[in-house]
């Protein structure tokens, strides 16, 4: 008997105290994906590497809105958003207390309004995307001219840029300088 | 059988179970004094045993569920608490709404891991219904893939209405003039490029992010101190400290990307 109450004190308490205590988590515990939605730039990187569909992006031109949201309750917490998210603006926690009484709970909703076209004025992609991206193109241009230049390209609607492509080579004259060529030539 | 499908996603639409208002009232007053152990039942609708695994370590000594009188039984007719996992398969429909008929009202039905709460990674899948909630209705949701044992602790206290849930569902919208900020302004974009894909070439890619960002920081650090250190110099104490030789031999290499580039070599 007396053996036995050695023992047991000598073994300790194997539980834990989890509900009562925080439970501590060790190192890159994958836990629920946390949206800083003021560091988003909506660009839907995370929706395509999210390969249960938990994360999702619903563009509406009409309204000139593009809605990201995450369903905690498809998430895998495999840590793709991590991975893909190119301003680090998804970010796996250590929370894992996920248990909702409502499935609405289970969703987060993020609302980005779409930028419009420098030439045709449609809405065409999220705002911020397209602030990023031309600020980061612009930190490696070589000049002032060639960062405004830069700026009016990426916010410009691809059809539009199409449309351009067109003009400019009317312009260059490729047509005529073909048929002169095949004038020339014996 | 001639049910109504749904055409988004293919599925037929069966009549969900429905409780009585007289059952729902007999669940508030278990809830509120529930002064006896929850028996709980688990029903297996098709998983991948990760979840049975997960609960079944939620019972050992060391989350020891006991404690709190939760007790898992071998007959749904001895169960207050229904558990659900998986994504609920065709054939498992039928077995499914048995373990659920033959339970005892009033009952408390949790739809356990990602598969048992939507379908999971699952939810588009040919042959599942993509969650339980699509045949009975469902009281709690315990997401995880699977969920932690203490996830499982904590979901179980939402269920008896021991513990208020954490989550709340959140909309953002944009505000007016916000911008993500660049990361490491101070960086050339062509060098931060080439040092993320070799970190991440090196240590994976959730890792490499992390020591790329390290090492980016240090570099920054670095162009700000004034000082008589050269960038060797410092890099060097940095790597002596690090005690990881993996690590430490990542670091390595993005010092030799950091000097390609001041040299102006292509990557």
């Amino acid at each position: 008997m007396l053996k036995l109450l050695k023992e047991i004190f000598r073994t300790g308490e194997a539980t834990v105290k989890y509900p009562f205590a925080p439970m501590p988590v060790c190192k890159d515990f994958r836990g629920k994906p946390e949206h800083r939605a003021e560091d988003c730039i909506a660009c839907a990187a995370c929706t395509v590497a999210c390969p249960a569909n938990a994360i999702q992006m619903e563009t509406d031109t009409a309204a000139g809105t593009r809605t990201w949201s995450i369903n905690y309750g498809r998430c895998v917490f495999c840590g793709r958003c991590e991975e893909s998210c190119p301003t680090a603006a998804i970010r796996l926690s250590d929370d894992f207390e996920l248990a909702v009484g409502s499935k609405a709970d289970l969703t987060r909703k993020a609302v980005f309004s779409l930028a419009e076209c420098a030439c045709c004025g449609k809405a065409f992609a999220p705002a911020k995307e397209v602030d990023y991206v031309a600020r980061l193109l612009s930190q490696s241009a070589r000049s002032a001219e060639e960062a405004d230049r830069l700026r009016l390209t990426v916010s410009t609607c691809p059809a539009c840029k199409r449309a351009q492509d067109v003009h400019q080579i009317a312009r260059m004259g490729i047509g005529r300088q073909m048929n002169k060529e095949l004038e020339t030539t014996p | 059988m001639n049910v109504p499908v749904n055409p988004k996603t293919l599925v037929a639409e069966m009549p969900p179970v429905s409780t009585s208002e007289q059952i729902a009232t007999m669940k508030k007053a278990l809830l509120k004094n529930i002064q006896r152990s929850a028996y709980v039942y688990r029903v297996d609708c098709g998983g991948c045993n990760g979840c049975e695994i997960e609960i079944f370590s939620s019972i050992t000594p060391v989350f020891d569920a006991e404690r709190f009188g939760i007790k898992v039984v071998a007959s749904p007719r001895h169960a207050d608490i229904l558990l659900f996992t998986g994504a609920v398969t065709r054939a498992m429909r039928m077995p499914a709404l048995r373990a659920y008929e033959a339970a005892p009202d009033p009952k408390i039905v949790v739809s356990y891991g990602a598969c048992g709460c939507t379908g999971g990674i699952f939810h588009d899948l040919y042959c599942v219904w993509g969650g339980t909630d699509n045949i009975v209705p469902v009281d709690v949701y315990i997401p995880g893939c699977p969920p932690t044992p203490a996830a499982t602790i904590h979901g179980f206290a939402v269920a008896l209405g021991l513990l208020e849930q954490k989550l709340k569902a959140e909309t953002h919208v944009e505000a007016a003039g916000e911008t993500a900020a660049l990361p490491h302004p101070d960086i050339p974009y062509a060098l931060r490029v080439r040092l993320e894909r070799e970190a991440r070439r090196m240590a994976g890619y959730r890792q490499g992010r992390a020591i790329a960002e390290e090492f980016m920081a240090l570099l920054e650090g670095h162009a700000h101190m004034p000082g008589s250190f050269t960038l060797s110099e410092c890099m060097m104490e940095a790597i002596a400290e690090e005690r990881d030789p993996r690590r430490a031999e990542i670091i390595g290499r993005l010092v030799d990307v950091v000097q390609q580039a001041i040299r102006g070599e292509a990557a």
